[in-house]
């Protein structure tokens, strides 16, 4: 059983193959026999297409640059995601839960003040209290 | 530390050695693309000539061709020059016949048309023969060539590509299926359709 491909071979003759051969012929005599000036112009296109080629620097550029580029970018948030502080969460209000008194203890300016007063005599202050305290406080002056 | 000064330099050294090899690379590149464009131009102009039956059209058309292939393809391996860069021809080709499907459809709307006619002629010079003996021989053969390229010309555009790559440029039937975007079989059947057409029409004009 022939293919098709077969049976077209076989019904190519002779005289097929001769005009086939024939036509050849002509189709390349007509190419050698080109007017010079059309040889000229195609010269010309010839060279003004090979000028339009990318250089190999540009071509090096242009093949290199957006790898150099998407390099850089992945080191950057790499390093982003490493200096980042991260697993720790948010930040925590420690004053979120706090109670209203507390809150309003922490207001006081006074009470601030006192607890920054680092001139606060606390020894005296006990003295005093366990002398008022005790019966034979001398009084001042004896 | 003394580890990667040492790398730097063997790197500093290299480089230059790197750049030259890639210069002389592109200009080795350049050189077998001038070759190869310099023998496909005059078979890529007469497959444009037949196909537009217009030389100015048939040289834009190679021009163009040209350049994308120099401008896109040029890093491609040369063994694939041949059929991608007539495959950019056809395409040129039939954007060219399709514009002038549209412009005569246009032209035939238009009540002026036809007043450019005396711009549009051939320039005379362009068209004269070339110097040299014309002997009856070679006007013989002229003459069964302008036949030939009618004939050609009123194929169908499937049937005169296949033809046309296969007997000017002398391409095999995988690379004509590849410029042509179809199965290596299409390919056959095109051709063999082809010569039965211009067998039909031409007779014994060209045996």
């Amino acid at each position: 059983m022939k293919s098709a491909t077969e049976r077209r071979d076989d019904e190519l003759d002779a005289a097929g193959k001769a005009f086939e051969r024939r036509a050849r012929e002509l189709l390349m005599e007509s190419v050698e026999r080109l007017p010079a000036q059309t040889r000229s112009r195609l010269t010309r296109a010839r060279h003004a297409a090979l000028e339009s080629r990318p250089s190999w620097l540009s071509g090096l550029v242009r093949r290199w640059v957006p790898a150099g580029a998407g390099a850089v970018a992945a080191a950057t948030l790499a390093v982003l995601f490493l200096v980042t502080p991260h697993g720790e969460g948010p930040g925590v209000n420690p004053l979120a839960n706090a109670a209203p008194e507390d809150l309003e203890m922490l207001a006081d300016s006074d009470a601030v003040q006192l607890g920054r007063d680092a001139d606060v005599d606390y020894d005296f202050y006990e003295w005093a209290v366990s002398e008022a305290n005790g019966a034979g406080a001398p009084s001042v002056g004896t | 530390m003394l580890a990667f000064a040492n790398l730097g330099s063997q790197t500093s050294d290299l480089l230059p050695l790197g750049k030259a090899h890639l210069r002389e690379l592109a200009q080795d590149g350049a050189r077998t693309l001038e070759s190869f464009l310099s023998e496909v131009e005059r078979k890529a102009f007469r497959i444009a000539q037949i196909a537009l039956r217009h030389e100015a059209d048939a040289l834009d058309v190679v021009q163009d061709a040209m350049m994308q292939l120099a401008h896109r393809y040029a890093s491609r391996p040369a063994e694939e020059w041949r059929p991608l860069f007539y495959r950019i021809l056809e395409n040129r080709i039939r954007d060219v016949q399709r514009r002038r499907i549209v412009r005569q459809r246009v032209m035939s709307v238009l009540p002026w048309r036809g007043e450019d006619a005396e711009e549009e002629a051939p320039d005379p010079i362009d068209q004269a023969a070339d110097a040299g003996p014309t002997p009856a021989a070679q006007i013989e053969t002229d003459q069964t060539m302008q036949l030939l390229e009618l004939a050609l010309a009123e194929l169908p555009t499937r049937q005169r590509q296949a033809f046309l790559l296969r007997n000017i440029e002398g391409l095999d039937v995988a690379d004509t299926a590849a410029a042509m975007k179809c199965s290596q079989g299409s390919v056959k059947t095109h051709y063999f359709r082809a010569l039965q057409a211009l067998r039909s029409k031409l007779g014994d004009l060209v045996t």
